[in-house]
């Protein structure tokens, strides 16, 4: 046990946990790292490559080391950082990245084949032969690849989004935010304070220093108490704000309930999407670490980890209490953690201290001018090799602490591809002004990294802030904090015979760079990528300054000659859960349903997803044991009586106004501005170059009024287009539009049949053929005084109507017509008959109008009138589409018991099937229980002219192969006599 | 008067009603809604006296009767208790000569209330992006809400409407019903 005295923990609150089986205990303000060293654990992982074992090494989110696999079952979470892992009673957390156990991984050999798995490995090794990459090289490295495992469960928790909107957001709550966010708060602008720890203060906790006079953890509760009285501040801890995007808006996560056993009745985590005016980054500093030989042993740590120890979790980082810890810096912060140390009364074997001539800050031993050279100790550290004066020595010690200096923590700064800029004088990458606008940085972020360099500038940068949100500000008094000595001198890397690691996580030592080096991957993003320097999940926080300073010795260039690697969202990973927020199986997304789904559910429908609507797809009855069985009765029964079937979906605009007429003249290719009130005539609408988009009909109400109606697909689609055309295109044109496909339930009566089914319903309205011919439209009201629309249109080639009531009264009008056609074998139908229906008659759908067609090819080319101009009319007319030689035609099978299968290619029978025979493709086809054998539509070159001739219809996917016979596409009824009957 | 059973958007005979710890979710099936669109530069009429807002507004008038802004020269008038009438008729006789466009059943209607305005303003913040000017009392916005489409009309400090397309209804109802059950703490 290595727990001391102090801390911000409460011993009145103790804790228990396991860690791989084992029980320990800790207590209520501990983090799992914190505890795991308070109970002398300090193998806690595997590496990923080599699988040497590690140990804890940071103690806040940058860590690259401590990855365990928290909690057990569908909960389990791997490469989960101990660093940030807020204990709490019973947490069970298990190390990873191993073979049996972790004190005896036996992938621990793979450290034997080091030399086999240097830079590039993968790519020089892989390359041959080429057939094993798929079979061999890829499964084996997949299996290999990543460092915790899966439960393979599905995430049983909740997760939710919310959006915020304030003037200011500070992201980090250490001194500089905490006074950014007090001046800001104070001066009345809305400020969102964020931060990614469970508690406010940032390295304020980890310093025990003293601020204007108390205790700088009492310091911080004072600051923390105003800032939650002001209404106007709100603070959100354990919050993580990952990355900046465009116009001010920031994602965060906070995690709501990741600190307790389980969520509960709350979320595990929230996303934050804040749209900020102005955001303040005073996230702080990450320390650097100095690569020497064998630096990767469990109890080497940063210098400042330790003192964050010391200091917040009351633990030192040693296994036994009378282990000496020693301290390896270039900087004068190494020694405050020495300072830390003794006043703990920690043991010290010394601070070697690479600048020549420094001396103690306390009572310890300084070796000054001298580095670390070497370490003992296989599964923890025991001892360090020390080089001093020209000679060498070995010391005890149980833990040493390092510090290459501060890295600001730039990363937002740099998300919209801000280039930090190198400071000599910091000896660090600070933000420059290039970074997202409207993101101002202060403190240690950039560079300012004292207590009280922070604290005043947190201040002076939230002035800043206020005067660009055009709020008065005043200067508050700026906390007085100790002086903190900072001096620090250049150096990178002890020069090692054996390994030094400057990548812990993805196991990138100062060789592999070296090979890198040598091997021309000599730019930064090239070293990235040969050595996977940075690329694991802590996005190389601790390695990525080093490794380019180890780079730019070896290049002989300075540091930012070197380059600066960029940094992208998130910060620190984010679970894709949250991102996902939370919603699966059928929430995943909305659905729509339609006016009668009550009723087809109630029926035993089947649906299908049609873009976000539930369809009927179509209706089981009682000893019907395939869906074909259905869709056959569905179909034979609209042909022979009557079918009713719900078409709400197809999108319905309401088109009103004085040049309503010459708006649709202009968006539909033929002409229909001389529609004339109480008709309604087919439609086809052209994208600008002149493809076919989308066909309908369009209903004129009245003078001036007309309702067109789209495709399920097209429907948001064309109105968006039509909106477009008339408030960019046509401003002149007095027209409005609105969508009404929800508010009206429609639905399909079909059949010879459907007039004696529908009088049954309507309020004294004729629908004898002369008063009501085909391609005729009424408002009427049915079923005793119900308002509603009545079109007679076909898509099944038979006399047919389309009906329309009020919505919410479609799931009763469809139990109307089934109950008051009984006598006539009225059928429901789903779209699977539909579809039969619609390619018996040879009417084009999305299948045919798919973005590649003309009108021509549809055999609608005189429909695209000259006598007027529309959009696409014009390019239509290019040869590339008028010279279009391919036509729809149908298809039927020579042998009738043959399928035709959609999306096979014609080929003349004899010829290759490939693409230079190529005659066209089957776009649709179903089983046509009218004709008796399976039928289809397609497009076939010269197809008007061709009918009867056979082809083969090739699907070489499925191996098919089927000799076809062109035929007229109007397999029913080719004179159109029915509809019109 | 038609012998037709109409039933709600949700699939019901019943409007549906949800409380959890404060609040109460409401479907509101009786409200009336008609859009009305004047040509471009025609000074904006007042039907039913009501004075049509600017953007983001919403006016209130007498008899349940209330209009927001949807677009330049267009509004959507609404009338509580008017579903079942022919509203798109009586707007137009109070407006001759405006395009008048029913839209009772292109939407549904849910009432979120609770009498702590604070409880509201920490649901509108998970469920839409708005500022809080977007959503204060006095306001209508059209804003996306889980992927959907939908108007959100700030009524009082303690009332909000959130209307929705009537085919996304149960949609809509689902992502409400568990933001209040998430904030309400019954979930």
């Amino acid at each position: 046990m290595t727990r001391i005295q102090g801390g911000l923990i409460d011993r009145n609150r103790p804790l228990s946990f396991r860690f791989d089986g084992r029980s320990y205990s800790g207590f209520e303000g501990d983090t799992l790292a914190s505890a795991l060293l308070a109970n002398g654990v300090r193998l806690v992982g595997r590496s990923f490559k080599y699988h040497r074992p590690r140990g804890i090494f940071s103690a806040g989110s940058e860590e690259p080391n401590a990855l365990v696999e928290l909690r057990e079952g569908a909960r389990r979470e791997p490469n989960t950082r101990a660093t940030v892992v807020e204990l709490y009673d019973g947490l069970v957390a298990d190390s990873q990245n191993r073979i049996g156990s972790l004190e005896h991984d036996l992938l621990s050999v793979n450290d034997l084949f080091a030399p086999f798995f240097a830079a590039g490995f993968y790519y020089k090794t892989f390359m041959w032969p080429r057939a094993f990459w798929e079979k061999l090289y890829e499964p084996a490295i997949r299996r290999a690849a990543g460092l915790g495992s899966l439960s393979m469960l599905a995430d049983p928790d909740a997760y939710d989004r919310g959006f915020q909107h304030p003037d200011l957001l500070v992201i980090g709550g250490g001194a500089a935010g905490l006074m950014a966010a007090l001046t800001t708060g104070r001066a009345g602008a809305s400020v969102l304070l964020a931060d990614e720890d469970c508690r406010l203060g940032g390295r304020l906790l980890a310093e025990g220093g003293v601020i204007d006079d108390t205790p700088a953890a009492d310091w911080v509760a004072g600051v923390v108490a105003e800032l939650e009285n002001l209404p106007n501040v709100r603070i959100l801890t354990r919050t993580t704000v990952f990355g900046a995007y465009d116009h001010g808006v920031y994602g965060a996560v906070e995690r709501v309930s990741d600190h307790l056993p389980e969520p509960g009745r709350k979320v595990r985590q929230t996303l934050w999407r804040i749209s900020a005016r102005h955001a303040i980054l005073a996230t702080g500093a990450t320390e650097r670490h100095i690569p020497f030989g064998d630096n990767d042993r469990p109890g080497i740590m940063l210098a400042g980890a330790m003192r964050a120890y010391v200091n917040r979790w009351a633990v030192t980082p040693q296994a036994r209490a009378e282990d000496p810890v020693a301290i390896f810096t270039n900087n004068d912060d190494g020694h405050r953690t020495a300072l830390a140390l003794a006043a703990r009364g920690v043991p010290l074997a010394g601070v070697i201290d690479t600048r020549s001539g420094v001396s103690s800050l306390g009572e310890y031993r300084t070796f000054a001018g001298a580095t670390v050279t070497g370490t003992k100790g296989r599964k923890g550290l025991s001892a360090i090799e020390l080089r001093h004066g020209g000679t060498s020595e070995w010391l005890n010690c149980g833990a040493l602490g390092v510090s290459g200096g501060w890295n600001p923590n730039v990363h937002l700064a740099s998300h919209h591809r801000g280039r930090p800029l190198w400071s000599d004088e910091k000896l660090a990458f600070v933000p420059d002004d290039n970074g997202p606008q409207g993101l101002l940085v202060a403190g240690a972020a950039r560079g300012e990294g004292s207590t009280a360099e922070a604290l005043a500038d947190g201040a002076r940068v939230a002035l800043t802030a206020l005067e660009a949100l055009g709020i008065s500000g005043t200067a508050p008094a700026i906390p007085v904090a100790s002086e903190e000595p900072s001096a620090i001198e250049a150096f990178w890397h002890v020069p090692a015979k054996g390994r030094a690691w400057v990548d812990f996580q993805n196991d990138v030592t100062v060789k592999d760079i070296k090979l890198a080096h040598q091997e021309n991957m000599r730019p930064v993003e090239h070293l990235k990528r040969w050595t996977t320097l940075g690329m694991a999940t802590d996005q190389g926080k601790t390695a990525n300054v080093t490794a380019l300073a180890v780079m730019a010795e070896l290049t002989g260039k300075t540091i930012p000659e070197t380059g600066t690697t960029i940094f992208r969202p998130p910060y620190t990973p984010v679970s894709m859960g949250v991102l996902g927020g939370g919603d699966t199986g059928q929430r995943f997304r909305p659905r729509r349903l339609t006016p009668t789904h009550p009723w087809a559910e109630a029926q035993g429908a089947v649906f299908v997803e049609v873009g976000p609507w539930m369809r009927a797809q179509y209706f089981p009855r009682a000893g019907e044991t395939h869906w074909r069985q259905t869709v056959d009765r569905e179909a034979r029964a609209v042909r022979a009586s009557v079918g009713v079937c719900d078409v709400t979906t197809l999108g319905k605009i309401d088109v009103q106004g004085p040049d309503a007429g010459e708006f649709l003249n202009r968006i539909y290719a033929n002409l229909m501005g001389t529609l004339k009130p109480g008709k309604v005539r087919y439609g086809l609408m052209l994208r600008e170059d002149g493809i076919a988009y989308d066909d309908g009909t369009c209903a004129c109400l009245a003078e001036g009024h007309y309702v067109v109606t789209t495709t399920t697909a097209n429907a948001g689609l064309v109105y968006q287009r039509m909106e477009f055309a008339r408030q960019c295109l046509w401003p002149e044109l007095d027209v409005t539009l609105i969508s009404t496909t929800d508010a009206w339930a429609q639905i399909a009566v079909a059949g010879p049949k459907s007039r004696e089914l529908l009088s049954r319903i309507v309020d004294g309205f004729d629908m004898s053929n002369d008063a009501f011919p085909f391609m005729g439209c009424a408002e009427l009201t049915v079923c005793g005084g119900l308002r509603a629309r009545l079109f007679r249109i076909s898509f099944s080639g038979e006399l047919a109507y389309e009906i329309a009531v009020p919505a919410r009264y479609g799931n009763a009008l469809m139990e109307r017509l089934m109950d008051t056609g009984k006598d006539l074998d009225v059928t429901a139908y789903g779209t699977e008959a539909l579809g039969v229906l619609r390619i018996e008659k040879g009417h084009a759908t999305a299948n045919e109008i798919n973005g590649q067609t003309t009108a021509t090819m549809l055999g609608m080319d005189r429909m695209v009138s000259r006598k007027k101009d529309s959009i696409g009319a014009i390019m239509s007319r290019r040869e590339g589409l008028s010279g279009d030689a391919r036509r729809l035609v149908g298809f039927v099978p020579v042998d009738a018991g043959e399928p035709v299968v959609a999306g096979s290619h014609l080929v003349a029978p004899g010829d290759p099937v490939d693409m230079a025979h190529d005659q066209g493709w089957i776009t649709s086809a179903c089983y046509s229980p009218h004709v008796g054998s399976s039928i289809g539509l397609g497009y076939l070159v010269n197809g008007d002219s061709r009918l009867g001739q056979e082809f083969i219809a090739a699907n070489p996917l499925e191996g098919q192969s089927v000799r076809v016979k062109a035929v007229s596409a109007h397999f029913v009824d080719p004179e159109g006599e029915r509809l019109r009957d | 008067m038609t012998d037709l059973t109409p039933i709600t958007a949700l699939g019901d005979s019943v409007p549906r009603v949800h409380t959890a710890g404060g609040y109460t979710l409401r479907e509101n099936a009786d409200l009336a809604l008609a859009s009305l669109a004047v040509a471009r530069g025609v000074a904006a009429p007042a039907p039913f006296g009501l004075g049509l807002p600017d953007a983001g507004g919403l006016a209130v008038g007498e008899g349940g009767r209330s209009a927001f802004w949807t677009a330049p020269d267009q509004w959507m008038i609404a009338a509580e208790g008017m579903a079942e009438t022919d509203f798109a008729a009586s707007l137009l006789a109070e407006v001759p000569g405006g395009r008048v466009t029913e839209q009772t059943d292109g939407w549904t209607a849910f009432e979120i209330a609770s009498e702590d305005a604070a409880q509201i303003e920490s649901l509108l913040e998970r469920l839409v992006n708005l500022p809080a000017a977007a959503t204060a009392p006095g306001r209508a916005t059209r804003t996306g809400l889980e992927h959907m489409s939908v108007f959100v009309l700030r009524r009082t400090d303690s009332h909000v409407t959130i209307i929705g397309m009537r085919t996304l209804a149960a949609s809509l109802w689902h992502a409400l019903e568990t933001a209040v059950d998430r904030l309400g703490g019954t979930q």
